[in-house]
């Protein structure tokens, strides 16, 4: 497929003696957000631990960009042009925000050339560049979890559960931070929140037990009631 | 609740399944092979009067119980110390000690010192055991290696006691001889090692294994794991220390290096890993392949002697066998990493 | 707990015993207790850092101890035997003549911690079961290669003549070694804190230390890092044996394994993955035994022990240990 940037097809994945991912499959078109969504334990987490290469692929086919990525270590993987946005915003609570920002960068000189642009984005981190990310509260760690994937030239951007206990009126504002990336990245964003999902995501895959259940445009999947509540509960 | 036995009908399943085992136990070869090996160990004197392989025998009698424990605390409930050897040296010393020290060298005196030592290392045991509960595994490990490497010190510091470096040469009660000794010292290791076997089959064995893959679980179950961990750590210290005073019985000396020193504490780690962790029946394969190798390798410096005479690189290569059972040690980390008896009972997948 | 408060306990500790000795006394406990406790921190930054990062306990750090107090042994011998320098009163002489000495301990203890991590310790990574035995072996190999190599016995160390003796401040005899040894003390722990705030490698391995798994999804990779590490970690430990071959004048195989223990415990009290936790838990370590072995000899070995638990019973992690 000509303009997909990510492909999986048939993914297995195991976790110690669990065999977590049983057959993901899914396309990520470029310049749009695809959305996976699924139950708590579905797999999504996973799915996104083993494109970016935590997790060996135990079978299956991933493709970035056409070229398969499978097997390979993570820093290689990233380095393609992926950034990875984790569940938990994976900050370094003892460093620095500047310094968290700057040890994200693949080739320092161009990551502080970036730097305004992004800071730009994100005025209060602007303002925290000397602050503990420690110290930094769960939307402002958000922000800087978005801010380290933007820091690199990365095309494609892998966000997990990043509303997860924030309070809604930080949530708005990291939607309109998304949406203004929108245009010039690629998004496979997993999220519960389905009311964020629907106003950021253009496809959506379901997946449960490890598996890709359904798939199809955002739009359709919002009308789709019985659906959503069969594996959503919503 | 349903009573313990009766009509299939009334028994739970889990009380089925203790029926079936119960009942399937003669049929098994691990009880058979364990008979094999004390009969083995108990005709030794008779085949083979050699005092060499006498002693070689009952060493692996006395660290194959002695591993066993460790498996225990080690294999069965997932508490990685060092401190083991330490219980060993506990009741080597007070056996010692009660024989030389309160008068004249006595049975009664013997009981004494053996009933001490094995309430000392309980509470010993559980004193180091709070300390599991506020730190982290590595942490502990580490706290014991430090008790360890502490009380050989105070061995070798509280000379006036324990008779320092040199340590005791106790006169021990007589009326055995060496062979009533040998298979006393044998019967103690095999009850003691009974005794093991029963414990890890029990609902408190099994308890604690289930402790020891899954803490959050069994503490979810309503498993007070502290309290468990605790149990264990205890029956595997005393059983050290109740072997450790079989040790004098046969060896006639006691001193900090042989019994409290770090090499006994590898010896014993290396032969669980021989055997295989978790296993039990290992802790006596264990010990048999590395106290024969242990025996036979120094004889590595006269085939050196033999085949290369005058060579003095072959001369100093072939003295340090301790390199070559470095290197052993090593191997068997990277390539036998479950034990001879783990992998006979799990083949590792293809 | 503020972050000051284990230094002002250490100070107390420190200062305590000036109620029970006289002040010469206790200026040459001290100055001796702060060498031995600089020179087991040498041994424990390199431990600490590599657990930190790695998660790895390098039970084989001793030896590498021993073979970094070696090999400065042989270097020291041959340049004596070139140059006679160990006669020389010129300080700068012998100064740059020790740091060449250091500099081979040093690059034999790299060396060896490379071949360490590679061959020994990156098999087993995250099973620390394993990695205690592995290193254990290792280091019975390393010891055994030791004896091989120079022979069991204790041997002599040549100490330059104007690293010998003791300078006098007012008033008090101060030895001359125990100071250059607090000196190059502060001197490496003053570069690692610039390595580790100031270069990037170093905030890499910050990073890491707390997070090695986001560090690596950052695009770095942590593999080679672990590798420098290792091999600076045991750099340090082959200058900590140098060192302390020359403090105590001698060499013999074991005393990496006798050093380790204090490491350990250095490790444990300063907290795993923290150089100025080392540094404090060294020094407290270094005074405590100086002090207690000249009050009451038989207890100092059982001071550092007693330390150690109560440091653990009020913070479990140590007094500086992060959330790991």
């Amino acid at each position: 497929m000509p303009d997909a940037l990510l492909e999986l097809e048939d993914v297995h994945a195991d976790i110690g003696r669990h065999h977590v991912l049983q057959g993901v499959s899914l396309v990520v078109r470029r310049d749009r957000v695809t959305v996976l969504l699924g139950r708590n334990g579905a797999g999504k987490t996973t799915t996104m631990r083993t494109i970016v290469g935590l997790v060996p692929p135990a079978g299956g086919v991933i493709r970035y960009d056409g070229q398969p990525i499978g097997g390979r270590r993570p820093h290689e993987i990233v380095r393609r042009g992926i950034g990875y946005v984790p569940e938990g915003q994976g900050i370094f609570a003892t460093l620095t925000v500047d310094e968290n920002l700057r040890v994200a960068m693949h080739d320092p000189a161009a990551g502080a050339a970036r730097l305004p642009a992004v800071l730009d984005l994100f005025p209060d981190l602007a303002r925290l560049r000397a602050a503990r990310a420690g110290a930094l509260s769960g939307g402002q760690k958000q922000m800087l979890a978005i801010a380290r994937a933007l820091v690199n030239d990365n095309r494609l951007l892998l966000v997990d559960e990043p509303s997860k206990g924030l309070a809604p009126i930080v949530v708005d504002h990291l939607v309109a931070a998304l949406a203004a990336m929108k245009a010039r990245v690629t998004v496979l964003l997993v999220e519960q929140n389905f009311a964020m999902a629907q106003a950021l995501g253009d496809d959506f895959y379901l997946i449960d037990d490890g598996r890709t259940v359904a798939r199809g445009a955002m739009s359709d999947l919002a009308r789709d009631e019985a659906l959503k509540r069969r594996y959503l509960g919503v | 609740m349903a009573p313990a036995s009766g009509t299939g009908e009334d028994l739970t399943p889990v009380q089925r399944a203790r029926e079936e085992a119960r009942r399937r136990r003669w049929r098994q070869p691990a009880p058979w092979a364990r008979l094999a090996v004390l009969l083995a160990l108990a005709l030794v004197p008779h085949v083979v009067p050699s005092f060499q392989v006498m002693d070689l025998a009952l060493k692996i009698a006395l660290f194959g119980a002695l591993v066993a424990s460790y498996d225990v605390l080690i294999g069965y409930t997932g508490i990685v110390s060092f401190g083991h050897a330490m219980f060993f040296g506990l009741g080597a010393y007070a056996a010692a000690l009660s024989v030389s020290r309160l008068g004249a060298p006595t049975w009664g005196h013997l009981g004494l010192g053996v009933a001490v030592a094995v309430v000392g290392t309980a509470a010993l045991a559980f004193l180091i055991g709070t300390f599991s509960l506020r730190v982290k595994a590595i942490y502990f490990a580490m706290i014991t290696l430090a008790f360890a490497e502490f009380a050989l010190i105070l061995a070798v510091q509280l000379s006036g006691l324990t008779g320092g470096e040199d340590g005791i040469t106790p006169r021990l009660p007589g009326g055995l001889g060496r062979l009533g000794t040998y298979y006393a010292v044998l019967a103690v290791c095999a009850t003691l090692f009974g005794l093991l076997a029963r414990f890890v089959a029990s609902p408190l064995g099994r308890t604690l294994q289930a402790i020891r893959d899954n803490p959050l679980r069994a503490e979810a179950l309503g498993y007070r794991t502290f309290v468990y961990q605790s149990i264990a750590t205890a029956v595997a210290s005393m059983v050290a220390a109740v072997l450790g005073a079989a040790w004098v019985l046969w060896v006639r000396y006691v001193n900090p290096d042989s019994t409290l020193g770090i090499h006994i504490m590898l010896d014993i780690l290396l032969m669980v890993i021989i055997g295989g962790i978790g296993t039990l029946d290992g802790a006596v394969i264990g010990a048999a392949v590395l106290l024969t190798a242990q025996a036979v390798l120094p004889q590595l410096r006269a085939v050196g002697a033999a085949l290369f005479p005058g060579s003095d690189l072959a001369q100093r290569l072939t003295d340090r066998w301790l390199l070559y059972f470095g290197v052993l040690f090593i191997l068997v980390v990277f390539f036998f990493p479950r034990g001879v008896m783990g992998t006979l009972r799990r083949p590792p997948r293809p | 707990m503020s972050r000051l408060a284990p230094w002002a306990v250490a100070a107390a500790l420190a200062l305590a015993p000036l109620a029970l000795m006289d002040l010469h006394t206790w200026v040459t406990l001290t100055v001796a207790g702060l060498a031995m406790g600089m020179l087991i921190f040498l041994v424990a930054a390199g431990l600490t850092l590599i657990f930190g990062l790695m998660d790895v306990l390098n039970f084989a750090h001793g030896a590498l101890f021993s073979w970094g107090a070696y090999a400065g042994f042989t270097a020291l011998v041959l340049l004596n035997r070139a140059w006679a320098w160990a006669e020389t009163p010129s300080l700068a002489v012998t100064v740059a003549l020790l740091a060449l000495a250091a500099a081979v301990a040093m690059a034999v203890g790299a060396a060896l911690g490379v071949v360490v991590e590679r061959v020994i310790v990156r098999p087993v990574y995250g099973q620390h079961l394993f990695q205690i035995l592995i290193t254990l072996g290792a280091t019975i190999v390393l010891e055994e290669l030791l004896r091989i190599v120079w022979g069991p016995n204790d041997q002599v160390m040549p100490v330059p003549l104007a690293l010998q003796g003791s300078w006098e401040i007012l008033d008090v005899i101060v030895l001359r070694f125990p100071v250059i040894a607090i000196g190059v003390g502060l001197l490496v722990y003053g570069a690692m804190q610039l390595l580790l705030a100031r270069t990037r490698v170093g905030l890499i391995v910050r990073a890491g230390v707390e997070n090695g798994e986001m560090v690596q999804v950052l695009g770095h990779d942590v593999l080679r890092y672990f590798t420098g590490v290792f091999a600076a970690g045991s750099a340090l430990a082959a200058l900590g044996g140098v060192m302390w071959g020359m403090f105590s004048q001698s060499v013999r195989p074991t005393m990496g394994a006798e050093q380790l223990i204090f490491a350990f415990i250095v490790v444990i009290i300063g907290g795993l993955g923290s150089v100025t936790g080392s540094l404090l838990g060294a020094l407290v370590v270094g005074l405590s035994y100086n002090h207690v072995a000249f009050l009451l000899p038989k207890a100092a070995i059982g001071v550092n022990m007693a330390l150690m638990v109560v440091i653990l019973l009020i913070r479990p992690t140590g007094l500086f240990g992060g959330a790991r």
